[in-house]
């Protein structure tokens, strides 16, 4: 028994050794620089497919594992060098949650890089004799490499530690992480010190990658593994704090390992997030974290803006247009035969209703949910379960899910809303992935091999008039529209209402102070507004409206399982949003399509799309920030015949690239 | 230079609007506010002077209500709002100014004071009404804009962009936009900050034009102005209150002049 | 998808024609409401089918993906090249990853865009569970690669047929050995989705059966794609005295990863462990000694003499330079069984080739074999095995092996209902 809790305490050390690494650095660069990089757990993975080109493809073998240990990190290191001066320092000014996007581009970037490199196989890392089997220690049996671990791990956390509290470097970089301005203000340029801190951060990253490949293995998928853990230690300790980063990470070592596994595993996955959770509402600034002024925190996310290139009635009119050329799509689809575009637009419109929901809340306020998939997770269990349990009309059952993820919304809201910036980013994070964790251990929702539709009978209509999709069919010229199609209707039927719903709000008094808190949030609440209130509203009828789009979500797959969820959801509709432009709930129409349109078009060229996708998102947040929307009016001085000289004027105020710096 | 604007135009009739009693506010072992005590009459003109880091405007956000008090208490009108928010504090007719490029930039003029009076009448409507009706159907709180944007002759530019605007326009804007909130008491952080002679001048004209029937407080540095105009004047130094008194009483204070203007009028 | 895999060097441009009929056209642009299925049409003459190949190429099982993909095009190449099939197989391949979201998508993709009438693949359970509903909705015949005991179990259709050899079939092989030489003090571990869920509840059903005594001493269960298991080695090192043996209910990535923490451990000294799929080649190359001394179920080995399997072997070995494993075997008779029951019903028509691949007797590597009319499945027979020293990776040694009709669960128990 007391080997068993001593085994239990070594394994805890023992992951939370590296969950301390990857945190230290991720902490400090948030502290120093405002950024929150993603991409830490990418950084991590690199390096251990470093050592894997060292120790294997070169042939040396296990032998080569120490070599790899030293090398790696630091190409890693330079790497990150690298990455902070062109493409972190381009954002500094801009509200930290633009880091937030780029770092996730970056993860789709490095994460395709590593594939098309390596493959997609795993490497087991090959490690010296002496590092592997058991040896005895106070009489029990351990692993020999898992003490390698410890060992190693806590040298190279004491060596931060130590560069932190006695060189010149590490006073600067701890003042820097309190109060950057007084550090300024003494004339020191911490902003030359950002590419070292984010350097040595990615090197420590790489170091845990690669003790901890030794132990597992290098697979692609590891970053995404570690990132949302780490994350989790880093808001627990503080962020910015070392020492956070320290008891965090053993914390949630010994936690997961000693204490959850072995004692009540249903709870493992929730616990954390309950606690991560906690933490932010009680204490935002983590454990050691200390209290110091977000001087980001002001900038105001930038909107996209088709300016005056068009006029009011022109853009109502190209609307109408677009929607007209929509509604042609399943006919045209037929006339070819080829009914993969109409479930292919289905799913673009889906997306698109699911984007169009995360833009009010994110291109209105400025609230960034990271967390947003857990609203379409809401809705496309509500409408399967719905279905299943309760009624089989398709119209009470989205009805349903928009009430449940409007409720759910209300009360994250009502919990998160208070905490700002960041940290609402994380909250609604940590939310979602609870509820994630929960539909796998869940009976009613199927575990994880989710729930189907198939067998259910189901109509459009209520109180029992109306027809099931496939039983109908609309005969219009040598074109039926059956099942699919008629299908496709009712998406886009619901994203066109949503549009204009949602517009009709923004008219409205609601809709102008949420445009006040875009533009100016102190000022708004100066004129006698309580934002929180409204923040909160406009976070609910997003939650919403991403609830119907999870309803819809599933009944397009006539099936929903855990991954709808997942928080590459939530990622990936931000990046919707952005290549749109936010603000202008039109935008993240346009930035569905072009997504889907972008992963269509690739998969024709290669299998690692995500590659060519991530970069054109770095590139838009760096570069275009207020989206596809924005390129008409970036363009209209070029061109000839353009719209002459008054636009050109008008447009000065919306210069996209200086604005958020002041 | 000195404006032609009547200080005696303004009537103070002993009523207090504003008391401050023994306000604290520390940041840690610093305290910005250290035990302020001070009553502001109805429709009088204070401003507050002292050194940089006196505390001038932790007061103000004290008053505000962007800060939380450390101790004691702040009155308004007779009622204790040492807890409310900054918007409760706002509905009860305390309006906060800020600097010229603090309006709606991206917002239309109209749309800027619109949202001010809007802010003080919404209670007269229902949750449905106010996500769905659009804005230009509320007749009353578009008659106020109206009302405004000609008092600070800014209707011909109503459906500009606020950033589009001519500088003096914007500052004309910035203060129909605390006017809409139909404030009792106006707080005034340094609005001619950076500006020249000739703005500050107009701009001080400006707000003894539109705001005459408000109480007003105002954080200044420059003191020529400032004896000029003010009924009475408050010096704060380290958070504390040094003097306090009519322009020529403040002007004659020997520790007035040790602490603050010796130092200012170099 | 994004990888083009057709052999034909004309990519075929099949535009599958939804006529409406006659009398819907004579109704011109009006539009009206009818039946649907008066916009289904059969296709009587043939010379080609599309198939369409779903695999996880990227994800925890790419390795997997990919190797069935060489059994698949192992078969089609083949049979287009032989004079006893009248048609020939047009095919692409298509990224299912690891979500059922994207393989249904691609799914779509393959059969509303590219006219595919037969789908393969899918290795993953709750991947191939979806795909199974989708064949159904679509009417498409589906050959899967999972698995998972409800793919020919309780969610079962009729356009579902399965050569892979599912959790049943293994957990009797595997059952019957460990009670004989082990005991019946189990311990479990695994993988916490449809898989790991239905290899306890094979193993333990048959367990029940087999002795009076049995006993779940324990289980762990860690998250689909977990590559940390510390505290669960831990835990089942604790009880280690009282089990008899850990029988682990994962496989792919999962199961390496836990192969290799379990070998730092010296867990195989303290209990031994019994898997389902350690004798597939990427799990043997990934996990290296760390599998050693581990037993397995073995569902194929390339040495067997039974049926064609040695004219397999080498065609195989020819062709990809390598020894087949089990998921290139299930991809290349996946494809020749179906192959043979479209020749039989002279038809494309998925709904007529479905209605007599069902219980149609065929040549396989296994032997005569056929899919079950009652469930779809194929008898294939099973074998336990354990991995020891080899030269560049651990062999498979077997130690025991049960037929066809041995394995197979009856058609009453399957839960199967088509």
């Amino acid at each position: 028994m007391l080997g068993t809790i001593f085994q239990q305490l070594l394994d805890g050390i023992t992951v939370g050794i590296v969950y301390v690494l990857l945190a230290a650095g991720l902490s400090v660069i948030f502290g120093v620089m405002n950024v929150i990089n993603f991409a830490h757990g990418e950084l991590a993975v690199l390096g251990a497919y470093f050592a894997v080109a060292i120790t294997i493809q070169t042939g040396i073998g296990g032998n080569a594992f120490v070599v790899a240990l030293v090398i790696a990190p630091l190409l890693v290191g330079v790497l990150g060098v690298a990455l902070e001066r062109y493409t972190v320092q381009p954002l500094y000014g801009r509200n930290p949650l633009y880091h937030i996007l780029l770092t996730f581009g970056l993860v789709l970037v490095i994460n395709d890089l590593i594939y098309l490199v390596w493959g997609t196989g795993s490497f087991r890392l090959p490690r010296p004799g002496v590092l592997t089997g058991t040896v005895g220690a106070f009489g029990f049996g351990v692993s020999a490499y898992n003490l390698f671990m410890i060992v190693s791990g806590g040298l190279m956390a004491l060596a931060v530690w130590a560069l932190l509290e006695y060189t010149r470097y590490g006073l600067i970089i701890r003042a820097g992480s309190q109060d950057r301005q007084m550090v300024r203000n003494l004339g020191i340029e911490i902003d030359r010190y950002y590419s070292l801190v984010f350097g040595v951060g990615a090197g420590l990253a790489a170091f845990a990658g690669i003790i901890l490949a030794g132990n597992q293995q290098a697979h692609p998928d590891l970053g995404m593994s570690i990132i949302i853990p780490a994350f989790v230690i880093v808001v627990l300790g503080g962020l910015g704090s070392f020492k956070g980063a320290v008891v965090g990470g053993l914390l949630v070592g010994i936690l997961q390992e000693s204490i959850l596994r072995p004692w009540v595993p249903w709870l493992e996955g929730m616990v954390i997030f309950v606690l991560m959770i906690g933490i932010l509402l009680i204490r935002p600034h983590g454990l050691f974290g200390t209290e110091h002024a977000e001087e980001g925190g002001t900038e105001r996310l930038l909107a996209g803006r088709t300016g005056s290139l068009l006029e009011r009635e022109t853009r109502f009119k190209l609307g109408l247009v677009m929607i007209g050329v929509l509604a042609l799509v399943p006919i045209v689809a037929g006339l070819l035969g080829n009914l993969f575009w109409v479930t292919f637009g289905s799913r673009v419109l889906i997306w698109a209703l699911f984007a169009l929901s995360l833009d009010f809340v994110m291109g209105y306020t400025g609230l960034v949910s990271l967390g947003h998939a857990l609203f379409l997770g809401l809705g496309a269990y509500a409408v399967v379960l719905g279905l299943i349990h309760v009624t089989s009309s398709v119209f009470v059952a989205l009805a349903l899910a928009i009430a449940l993820s409007a409720a759910i919304a209300w009360i994250v809201g009502f919990l998160s809303i208070r905490v700002a910036g960041v940290y609402f980013a994380m909250i609604t994070l940590a939310f979602a992935e609870l509820y994630y964790n929960l539909l796998y251990r869940l009976e009613i929702t199927g575990g994880s091999e989710g729930l189907g539709l198939l067998g259910q009978d189901y109509y459009y209509g209520l109180a029992g008039i109306g027809a099931s999709l496939d039983d109908i069919a609309f005969f219009v010229g040598p074109v039926v529209l059956t099942g699919h199609s008629l299908f496709y209707y009712v998406v886009l039927g619901a994203l066109v209402a949503s549009y204009f719903v949602t517009r009709r709000m923004l008219q409205s008094p609601f809709g102008s102070v949420l445009k006040s808190i875009r533009e100016n949030e102190e000022r708004a609440t100066f004129l006698g507004y309580r934002t929180v209130v409204y923040k909160r509203r406009a976070f609910v009828v997003s939650g919403a409206f991403a609830g119907l789009a999870g309803g819809l979500f599933a009944l397009n797959n006539a099936f929903v399982s855990p991954s709808a969820a997942e928080w590459l959801k939530s990622g990936e509709v931000i990046v919707m949003v952005i290549l749109g432009g936010m603000g202008t709930l039109y935008g993240p129409i346009i930035g569905a399509g072009a997504f889907f349109g972008l992963e269509q078009l690739l998969t024709h060229y290669t299998g690692r799309w995500r590659l060519v996708l991530g970069t054109i998102f770095v590139l838009f947040v760096i570069f275009l920030p207020r989206g596809l929307v924005s390129v008409p009016t970036l363009l209209a001085p070029y061109l000839p015949g353009g719209p002459g000289p008054t636009s050109a004027t008008e447009q000065l105020p919306e210069d996209s690239s200086t604005e958020g710096g002041d | 230079m000195a404006t032609e604007t009547q200080i005696d135009d303004r009537r103070t009739n002993g009523e207090t609007v504003l008391e401050l009693d023994g306000l604290v506010k520390t940041f840690g072992a610093f305290a910005a506010i250290d035990d302020v005590s001070m009553t502001v009459e109805r429709g009088e003109f204070r401003s507050i002077i002292g050194p940089n880091g006196a505390g001038k405007t932790t007061l103000f956000n004290l008053i505000s209500g962007a800060l939380p008090v450390t101790d004691g208490t702040v009155y308004f009108d007779g009622e204790e709002i040492t807890k409310l928010s900054p918007p409760e504090r706002v509905a009860r007719g305390i309006g906060r100014s800020f600097q010229i490029s603090n309006v709606f930039g991206g917002l239309s003029v109209r749309e800027n004071v619109r949202l001010a009076a809007q802010a003080d009448r919404r209670d007269g409507y229902n949750l449905v009404e106010s996500f769905f009706k659009p804005t230009g159907r509320y007749g009353d709180i578009n008659q106020e804009t109206d009302r405004i944007l000609e008092r600070i002759d800014l209707d011909h530019v109503a459906d500009e962009e606020a950033d589009a605007l001519a500088y003096g326009d914007r500052r004309r804007l910035e203060i129909g936009v605390v006017l809409a909130t139909d404030p009792e008491l106006v707080l005034f952080d340094e609005p001619t900050a950076g500006m020249s002679v000739e703005e500050t001048q107009e701009t001080i004209e400006l707000i003894e034009e539109v705001l005459v029937d408000q109480t007003l407080l105002l954080i200044e540095h420059d003191i020529e102005l400032v004896m000029e105009l003010s009924d009475r004047i408050t010096v704060l130094n380290q958070g504390e209150i040094l003097a306090e008194g009519t322009p020529a009483q403040i002007s004659g204070n020997q520790s007035v002049q040790d602490a603050y203007l010796g130092g200012m009028v170099e | 998808m994004g990888r083009d895999g057709t052999y034909q060097g004309s990519r075929r441009q099949l535009l599958r024609a939804v006529s409406a009929g006659g009398a819907a056209g004579l109704v011109g642009l009006a539009g009206c409401v009818g039946d649907p299925e008066e916009a289904t049409n059969g296709d009587e003459e043939f010379d080609t089918i599309e198939l369409a190949v779903l695999e996880p190429y990227t994800g925890p099982f790419s390795d997997l993906g990919e190797e069935r993909t060489q059994g698949t095009e192992l078969a089609i190449e083949q049979i287009n090249d032989s004079d006893e099939f009248e048609f020939e197989i047009e095919y692409d391949t298509y990224d299912t990853q690891s979500d059922p979201e994207d393989a249904l998508s691609e799914a779509r993709e393959a059969v509303q865009s590219q006219g595919a009438q037969f789908l393969t693949g899918c290795i993953s359970s709750d991947v191939a569970l979806s795909m199974n509903d989708f064949a159904l909705d679509n009417e498409v015949l589906y050959t899967p690669g999972a698995a998972d005991v409800a793919i020919t179990g309780e969610r079962c259709n009729e356009y579902v047929f399965r050569f892979e050899t599912s959790t049943a079939q293994i957990a009797e092989a595997m059952a019957q050995w460990t009670y004989e030489e082990q005991g019946d003090q189990i311990f479990y571990h695994l993988a916490d989705y449809a898989y790991g869920e239905s290899v306890m509840n094979e193993f333990e059903a048959r367990m029940e059966d087999l002795s009076d005594d049995y006993e779940r001493i324990g289980e762990t269960r860690a998250e689909f794609g977990a590559t940390d298991f510390e505290a669960y080695i831990t835990q089942i090192e604790s009880a280690a005295d009282e089990a008899d043996a850990v029988v682990i209910g994962s496989t792919g990535g999962d199961l390496v990863a836990f192969l290799s923490q379990a070998a730092d451990r010296g867990l195989i000294d303290e209990i031994p462990i019994v898997t389902t799929t350690a004798s597939f080649t990427p799990i043997r190359a990934g996990a290296g000694d760390a599998a050693t001394g581990v037993f397995s179920g073995v569902r194929y080995y390339p040495e067997l003499e039974t049926g064609d399997n040695q004219e397999f072997v080498e065609a195989y070995e020819a062709e990809y330079d390598e020894l087949p494993d089990n998921f290139s075997r299930v991809g290349y008779d996946s494809i020749r069984m179906m192959a043979r029951g479209i020749q039989e019903a002279g038809s494309n028509n998925p709904s007529e080739v479905a209605d007599v691949l069902g219980g149609l007797e065929q040549e396989t590597i296994f032997g005569p074999n056929e899919f079950r009319e009652c469930d779809g499945q194929a008898v294939n027979p099973v074998w336990m095995g354990e991995l020891t020293e080899g030269d560049d990776l651990p062999e498979v040694e077997i130690l025991t092996e049960l037929d066809g009709e041995g394995a197979i669960p009856a058609c009453e128990d399957t839960g199967c209902d088509r």
